[in-house]
């Protein structure tokens, strides 16, 4: 019975760091939409979510704790549950950086940009689908997965590369769009951030599963 | 690294037809708690009978492979049996003073062995209830009955018992089992205490228990030693699917 009990825990607790995964890959999303469109509304939104991601962080940390407690998780079941309390931290950064697009979003409101966002825009949709890949691996208990997510990371720093020369070239060109060539550099910086702290979430679940802490070579 | 204080090479045992153990080989280093885990029936009470010969007596026991214990193959012929158990001293699950006063009960063992003065046996049974962590609450009461004493207490009576003929190993099989969880941890500090000076191998189906108190863990199953290894290692990240399962509760026999 008590192991009935605590595999349904566990199920609850996977179920709500998908749901806080799914919100923090949302923000990511709408922060970087609402840069590319200037749409200040939906930054503000953005900002104001940010407590909800901070609210489940918090909700799934008691979680984890009362597993621990009361539970006295051992080998698997005690990795399933520390890495819980891992991946919540990295989504909680995740949110944070979505934020901070979002603040960006707000200073350049009125500005038209000197040169059509291109690359910003797929840095953020690779970043949010190692995000979902990165919690599927965590649900699958799988390391195929958290291998195959965490070389998209590869694909972010190319993308990160080729948006920062452009940018330089760009305010070199137009030295009064340094303001807003920096304030991009910042945004493409944050998102290559998120793709890092989804890593270390495939970095979790190959401990998890494997019981061994190492950095994946990719 | 020192020489290992107990070492089984593959030990076997067999109750009639039934095998208890199979060709375990393991090492105990000098100074270290060694927890022994698995579900009942594993051979793990076995393994820790046959290090102190208490299964001679069995009725269709057969053994075969050896021990060691300090560098004595202990189920040689002409191996004294007497000053083994000195040796290797044990402790059990039910605290099993004898209906002798505090002192007495300590004194037992010394008594045994014969030459001992009134003034040695007093040294002995302070030296032997300090070590045991129980001095503080028993001295002025030597006189008194050890049944008088709570069951922690007659725990670490039975310990003082066994430390006060000098043994180098001691085997505990479930020795917290029947204890509150505050004897529980007294017996657990005191464990801390005597480790290092003496060799520890515990049974013990604390889970918990293990992890607090272990240097290294073995675990058992049908017999056999699945694996040993450092505590922290074992209850982390184990290396055999049957240990990970049973750790997790879902382990069938």
């Amino acid at each position: 019975m008590i192991r009935q009990d605590f595999g349904d825990q566990l199920v609850e607790l996977e179920q709500e760091l998908l749901r806080m995964g799914a919100l923090v890959e949302d923000q990511l999303r709408a922060a970087v939409r609402s840069l590319t469109e200037r749409n200040s509304q939906a930054a503000r939104e953005v900002i104001d979510d940010d407590d909800r991601v901070d609210a489940m962080e918090m909700d799934i940390e008691r979680r984890c704790l009362t597993l621990l407690a009361l539970q006295q998780p051992l080998a698997r079941d005690l990795r399933i549950v520390s890495t819980a309390l891992k991946i919540i931290t990295d989504l909680e950064r995740m949110a944070d950086h979505a934020t901070d697009i979002a603040r960006v979003t707000l200073v350049l409101e009125n500005q038209v940009f000197v040169k059509p966002l291109v690359d910003i825009p797929e840095m953020a949709r690779l970043a949010s689908s190692m995000v979902r890949l990165a919690l599927n691996a965590y649900v699958h208990r799988s390391t195929d997965e958290a291998a195959t997510m965490i070389r998209l990371d590869d694909d972010v720093d190319h993308l990160y590369s080729a948006v920062f020369r452009d940018l330089i070239e760009v305010m070199r060109e137009h030295p009064q769009a340094v303001d807003q060539g920096t304030h991009l550099l910042f945004v493409a910086n944050y998102i290559e951030r998120v793709a890092d702290h989804a890593t270390n979430i495939g970095e979790w679940v190959i401990f998890m599963v494997t019981g061994e802490r190492k950095e994946v070579e990719y | 690294m020192m020489a290992p204080t107990v070492r089984c090479d593959q030990l076997s045992v067999w109750y009639g037809r039934h095998p208890a153990l199979k060709s375990v080989s393991l090492s105990v280093q000098a100074g270290e708690v060694l927890a022994l885990i698995g579900p009942s029936g594993c051979g793990k009470s076995t393994l820790l009978r046959a290090i102190n010969r208490l299964l001679d007596e069995v009725a269709h026991i057969r053994i075969a492979g050896n021990v060691w214990v300090d560098d004595e193959d202990i189920y040689q012929k002409g191996v004294d049996v007497t000053t083994l158990r000195r040796r290797v001293g044990m402790v059990f699950q039910t605290p099993n003073p004898f209906p002798f006063t505090i002192f007495n009960n300590v004194a037992y063992g010394l008594r045994l062995t014969g030459k001992r003065t009134q003034s040695e046996l007093r040294r002995v049974v302070e030296a032997s209830l300090t070590k045991a962590a129980l001095w503080d609450e028993v001295r002025g009461k030597l006189a008194r009955p050890a049944l008088s004493l709570s069951g922690g207490q007659q725990q670490r009576l039975c310990i003082a018992r066994a430390l006060a003929v000098e043994p180098t190993v001691l085997l505990m099989d479930e020795p917290t089992a029947s204890l509150d969880p505050l004897s529980t941890a007294r017996i657990e500090d005191l464990m801390g205490q005597l480790k290092g000076q003496y060799t520890i191998m515990m049974v013990t189906h604390n889970l918990r228990q293990a992890a607090r108190v272990a240097d290294r863990t073995a675990f058992f199953a049908k017999g056999e030693l699945v694996e040993v290894g450092l505590t922290r290692q074992i209850f982390t990240a184990p290396s055999d699917r049957r240990t990970e399962e049973y750790l997790t509760g879902r382990y069938e026999s």
